[in-house]
């Protein structure tokens, strides 16, 4: 298998990660506004600190993507 | 979809905010009105934590004093107290409250009211803190 058909599996599977993510912090927001109205304002530190890790979740699949869109140049 | 990300991030770090403007003092004790009030009506109104927040305190048949938000988590109506049923009723859809808890039993809301401690000191009564 070359490089780039293997490049594009792994995107494959990335774009699907990061989709998950993406709904996942979308519940998150859902239930941290539900919860704001409701006055139960102790889960939303944990649900914002979540979603901050699914962002950086997020962010290192998109870096991870460059470098190796760039060493595949490179090649 | 990573902007994406990032902005859900952010609306979430802006609910946290927002509870935290949202329910400043609601720890803050509040002189509510004289006990002598609540035993003569049954019932006593006060505000609570803010002057936007209006709240019922109930002395129930057993002599249990509770206090409650009188806002109705169902579509914000004011609930009162029903005496024959002991419990609280909102008059605009039927939603009646346990007395005890604050928690739905029939009607259309689903959440409990925010419950509201209160303190007895002499004849003058305290609310000291929101719970919910």
């Amino acid at each position: 298998m070359s490089v780039r058909s293997q490049g594009t599996t792994l995107f494959s599977a990335i774009l699907i990660l990061v989709g998950t993510t993406v709904v996942v912090q979308l519940w998150l927001l859902t239930v941290s506004t539900e919860a704001l109205l409701s006055g139960q304002t102790r889960i939303l530190i944990p649900a914002a600190a979540g979603s901050s890790l699914l962002l950086l979740i997020n962010a290192s699949l998109l870096r991870y993507v460059y470098r190796f869109d760039r060493d595949v140049e490179k090649e | 979809m990573t902007l994406g990300s990032l902005l859900l991030a952010g609306a979430n770090w802006i609910t946290v905010i927002a509870g935290k403007l949202w329910h400043r003092g609601s720890t803050a004790e509040r002189d509510i009105g004289a006990a002598s009030a609540l035993e003569q009506a049954g019932t006593l109104l006060f505000r609570y934590p803010t002057d936007a927040d209006p709240c019922i305190a109930v002395r129930t048949p057993e002599g249990k004093l509770v206090a409650y938000s009188q806002v109705c988590t169902h579509l914000s109506c004011a609930v009162v107290y029903d005496r024959t049923e002991n419990a609280l009723a909102c008059p605009c859809h039927r939603g009646v409250f346990n007395i005890d808890q604050g928690s739905p039993v029939t009607g259309p809301p689903t959440r409990p009211l925010p419950r509201i401690k209160i303190e007895q000191r002499g004849n003058r009564l305290f609310a000291t803190e929101l719970e919910v």
